[in-house]
This record gives structure tokens, sequence and C-alpha cells, in this order.
């Protein structure tokens, strides 16, 4: 008796005895759907995150800051240090091979004006790197070059939501507006940023990335001779070719960085290992998922191996009969869990559909993002097709152990 | 010689008690030969069969089937006697209830092996059609008539080519008519050579018998070899 002879005789049972088969598999049914249900909530919610860094400029960016430190207890060197400054925003751009943009960021809180309106807006000194390294495509004009830097230039380009502010409908491109009372040309309109969680928390509903689009920009060089006291950066973000040379990068930039300051004082801190503690701590609750769906199938799994006791019970006259006729031991043990494999097989593909039912109906309902791949259905059927097997072997080795003897005589 | 047992015994372990169903039987079976066993329910004569028939061990004793001793086979090998060199016919017909003819008669070789799915249901439509059910052979065991049934036990119980075929009260659940043609059946059967072995309690079966040995409480009482 070979498997595929198991595998035959396994479907007539289930066939000959449906509603027992039905009965049986609920179990695994139920559990296979919540794994499939866990498994695309938890690759939903990390493709949401992934997406989410993805728009901030993705994961090849290192965000260097100063680092807080006590001004008491400050050492000589911390005392003697210059902090970040748009020099070092050069230095790290002239030495370090691995970097592919930097840009200087220097932020103020500042008046403008446009006609008989004005306001207190977030103005941001920075250079022509900045919207590539933040994925901050233009709606209109141009963004800052590297001549607006050489020569200090005062133009201005705008948030999309300031720029709603200032000019409403009105073409803002080629207007003069006043920072602090000095004129700046608007060369350039920025497109909106939007980025919506989906799923109940503080920040569904709203556009996560708002914040990017109320800010104006103009030249750090500008920004330096026109409003500051020196060229103090508030940080700085720099890129490297891919996620992997980011570590390399890291290393350089605080190379150049130690050299400069004499001490490091200041944060290099990469994105991809900001996810990764992210991921980490999203782990936790992967284990409660995987929990309740190991609840279900275990369960699925005792209810399984007890019918199939019973219909041992059952069809003992059966066993007695295969063994008159030379059903070894093994031949019985092999029909009895091909036959609770295939139960459960079949259980598991009800537990796909339904699953991938109830995955649909969560992302409906709930708004909750999800995401499928083969994988997951691969192995939510595997749980399954393992269930059978290890909820099997106990009633196939008591049907094969039965004496043909006693088996014949079994009324 | 076929059979040859020596000095079987089996004692039953029954926890409070043990129950000797067998006493020491010594027999011979030639090639060729058609045996009934007759002896009263409690006799022993049932053991006996089940012995005979690979199915059980005996306590002690030995027992050469075909010049192999089968009191010294493993479970394995066992069934693998079970399968190749006895043919059992019971009373109440033992047929699968959820297959139809075919596929019940055709079981003795998937579990022999080797021998492919199309080659089997052409033996077995083969001795089905021998045995006169050639129109019944899909239809499942409960479709058909006590008769049918045996006759589609004995095709099972052939399909592999036993050495023996073993028929326990096989009309016991016949009426006389259709318990005779089955008798005329292993008539028919002991004529083209096959050794039968006929367990049985009614004196009319055993008459179709050559040799009929009489067991009596564990012993063999009577043996009218020819």
């Amino acid at each position: 008796m070979n498997i595929a002879e198991g595998l035959a005789a396994g479907l007539r049972d289930m066939s000959s005895h449906k509603g027992r088969a039905a009965i049986t598999v609920v179990g695994v049914v139920l559990g296979v759907a919540s794994v499939v249900t866990v498994l695309a909530l938890m690759r939903g919610g990390e493709e949401q995150t992934i997406a989410f860094w993805d728009e901030l400029g993705g994961l090849r960016e290192l965000r260097i800051t100063n680092k807080r430190v006590d001004q008491l207890l400050m050492s000589a060197a911390e005392k003697a240090s210059e902090r970040l400054t748009y020099r070092d925003a050069r230095a790290i751009r002239e030495e370090c091979p691995g970097v592919v943009t930097v840009d200087p960021e220097i932020t103020r809180w500042l008046t403008v004006s446009y006609g008989d309106l004005a306001y207190e807006m977030k103005v941001m000194g920075t250079n022509g790197h900045y919207p590539y390294a933040d994925h901050m495509p233009l709606a209109q004009g141009r963004f800052l070059t590297d001549k607006d830097l050489e020569t200090h230039a005062n133009v201005v380009v705008l948030g999309s939501a300031y720029a709603e502010d200032l000019f409403e409908r009105e073409d803002a491109i080629g207007k003069r507006i006043l920072i602090e009372g000095v004129p700046f040309d608007v060369v350039g309109v920025m497109a909106r940023k939007v980025f919506y969680f989906k799923g109940s928390g503080p920040v569904s509903g709203r556009n996560a990335l708002e914040w990017l689009n109320r800010s104006l920009y103009v030249p750090i060089t500008t920004m330096i001779k026109r409003f500051t006291v020196d060229d103090d950066l508030d940080g700085l973000e720099i890129s490297a070719k891919s996620v992997a040379l980011v570590p390399s990068l890291a290393e350089e930039a605080r190379t150049v960085l130690r050299r400069r300051h004499g001490v490091e004082d200041f944060n290099i801190d990469a994105k991809s290992e900001r996810m990764r503690r992210r991921n980490e701590e999203s782990a936790f609750f992967g284990i409660i998922f995987w929990a309740i769906a190991f609840v279900s199938l275990f369960v699925g799994g005792v209810v399984i191996a007890n019918i199939m006791l019973a219909s041992i019970t059952e069809r003992v006259r059966e066993i007695g009969i295969r063994k008159a006729i030379g059903a070894s031991e093994r031949d019985i043990f092999l029909q009895f869990l091909v036959e609770a494999v295939v139960i459960t097989a079949s259980g598991g593909v009800i537990g796909l559909v339904l699953g991938l039912g109830s995955v649909g109906l969560i992302e409906a309902l709930l708004d909750v993002p999800t995401a499928l791949a083969p994988g997951i259905l691969l192995v939510a059927f595997l749980c399954a097709v393992g269930v059978g097997f290890v909820f099997g072997l106990f009633p196939a080795l008591r049907a094969a152990r039965l004496s043909p003897v006693e088996a014949l005589r079994y009324e | 010689m076929l059979i040859e047992t020596e000095d079987l015994t089996k004692v039953y372990d029954l926890g409070t008690a043990r129950v000797p169903a067998l006493r020491g039987v010594t027999l011979f079976i030639e090639r060729g030969e058609y045996v009934a066993i007759m002896g009263p329910s409690g006799s022993g004569k049932s053991t006996l069969m089940h012995i005979l028939g690979c199915l059980d061990t005996p306590t002690s004793g030995r027992y050469f089937l075909g010049g192999n001793e089968v009191s010294a086979l493993s479970g394995r090998e066992l069934a693998r006697a079970r399968n190749r060199q006895i043919g059992f016919v019971f009373q109440n017909f033992n047929l699968l209830p959820r297959f139809d003819l075919i596929a019940n008669v055709a079981l003795p070789l998937v579990y022999r092996g080797s021998v492919s799915r199309p080659e089997r249901a052409r033996r077995a439509r083969a001795l089905l059609d021998r045995l006169g059910l050639s129109h019944r052979l899909r239809h499942r065991p409960n479709e058909l008539s006590g008769g049918e049934r045996q006759r589609a036990a004995i095709a099972r119980a052939l399909v592999n080519d036993p050495s023996i075929l073993l028929a326990d009260e096989p009309t016991g659940n016949l009426d006389s008519k259709t318990g005779h043609e089955i008798m005329t059946i292993l008539d028919g059967l002991h004529a083209e050579g096959r050794t039968i072995v006929v367990v049985t309690h009614d004196s009319n079966v055993a008459s179709h018998a050559r040799r009929v040995v009489r067991i009596e409480d564990g012993t063999i009482a009577g043996d009218d070899a020819p």
C-alpha cells in the first residue's frame, strides 16, 4: 500500500462521512483562517511602516543631531566644540566617499508677510539636496540651487500649506514676499505630502506628514547671513547609496565629525535602525497572535484525535478484515495517518478561503492595513497538514496495533 | 506436506484465570486435500483456524506452512503469509461495505504491492466473472444477496492464488439452497487441485470434505483420514 492508495482511501472515507469530516475539521478551519489573518495583519502593518519611512526619505538616510549635554557637566573638550555647523555639512560632503546627499537644516520661526497678510511661519534654510533626500516633489517652479547658495540669493520655495495661506488660489511663482522685512522672490511651490495610517489610533484619519507642508525653504547661506548669528545647524541629513551602505556611511561621518569636534557631541541616527527597533516591539504582538492561532490549531488537533479514535472503534471490523487479507501494521498505520492528514488538509483549504474572506472583511470594515503573500498561505496550509500528522499519529498507532483475531470478532 | 503442526497449545490469559483453548494439536494436511474441521462451539476449532490462518500465534508448539515455521515469524511476515498463502472465507462475508466488488476483490493485491491498478482490476474482474458476478462489478456488498456476497468473498480469497482456502462456517449465514451452491463452488475448486480447509459444526457441510477432523476440548478427538 503506497501513499497514493492511502490518499485515495482517505478521500473515499471522508466523502462517505461528510458530516463527521465537517465537524472534525472545524477547529483546523478556524485555526488556519486565524493564521492567515494574523500573518496578513502583521505583514500589512510592516509594509505600512516601510511605506511611511519611504515617504520620509526612505531607509537610506542618517540624521545627525547635536547630543544634549548638560551645561554644568560639560567637559573642556565639549565646551571647546562648536557643535554642528554648516561647515561640518560641507566637510562631510567633501570627505565622505559614501555620501550621496547632504542637507543641512536651520529652522527658525519668522514673520512672513505678503500684502496685508502676516504670519509667524517656519522657515528652513537648506540646500538643493533637501527635496531629493526627503522625497519632496515640486508642484511648480524650481527648488533651491547651488547658485542660490553661492550668491546668498533672496529666493524662497513654499510648502503647499503655506502657499495656500499666503496666496490662496493665486499663482505664487514670481511674487515677492517679505521675511522679517527682507524681500524674497518665490521661485517654487512644493507638492502636498500626504500619508494616512490605516486603522485606529491617534494618527489615523489625519495626514501624518502635514508638518512637511507647513514650511518655507530658503538657501541656508541666505539664512545664515540674514537671520542667524552663526552657522549652527539644527541637524543635517545625509543619505547613502543603499540601505546596506548606511552603516559604513555612519562610520565615515562619525570619523569626520569627531576629528572636527574633538569629541563625540553628536548623534547619528539611522532610520533603518529605528525601524528595526520598532519591528522588535511589534514582534510582541506577533507572539500573542501566534498564541491564538496555536491554541485554535491545538484544539482542532485534539478534536481530530478524539474523533479519529471514535471512528476507529467504529471501524474495528474493517481493520480486522484488512489485516486478515494481508494488511501489515504499517499499512493500517499509514492508512489512518494519511486519512487524518487528508481531512486536516481539506480543512486547511477551507480555512484558507475563510482566512482570505476575513482578511478582506477586516480590511474593508476596520480599515486596517493587511498584506497577503503566497508564503502566508503556504505556512497556514502546512500548519493544517502538521496538525493532521501530529494528532493522527496516536489514533493510527492504536488502529495498527489491534489484534486481527479480536478485531474480526468485534461486533 | 503443506500444513504441519506439532503439539500446538493456546492458553488465553484472562487475568484472573488461564483458559486453555488448545491442548496439544498435532495435524498434517497435504497439498490438495479437502478437510473439514468439526466440533461444537468452544471446542477450540476457531482458535485452531486462527492459528492455521496466521491470524494468531500458538502459546507453544510449532506450525509449519509450506515448510516454513510460522510460529517464528514477525508480525510483518505473518501479514505477508496471510496475504500470499491464505485465502479466508468468513461466515459473515466480511466485505468492506464502502467498496464495490472490484475494489473488495482487488484489495489483497493492493497489500501485496507491485501489481498495477489496471492489472488488479483485470484480475478481480476475471475472478468475479468466473463466480458469475460479472453483472455486479460496480455494486456494493449491501446491494447483493447473501450468496452473491459469499461468492465475492471467495473471489477475494482466490485473487492472490493462495496455498490454502480457509473457510469458517461459509454457509452459516445462508439458506440451505444458497449454502449448497457455495459448497458446490468449493467442491469445484478442490477438483481443480486447491487445498481447502472448512471449519464447521454442520455435518452437511462437512460431508463435502474428503476428510473430517473432530476437535473436542482443545484436542483432536477423531481424524478419519482416508
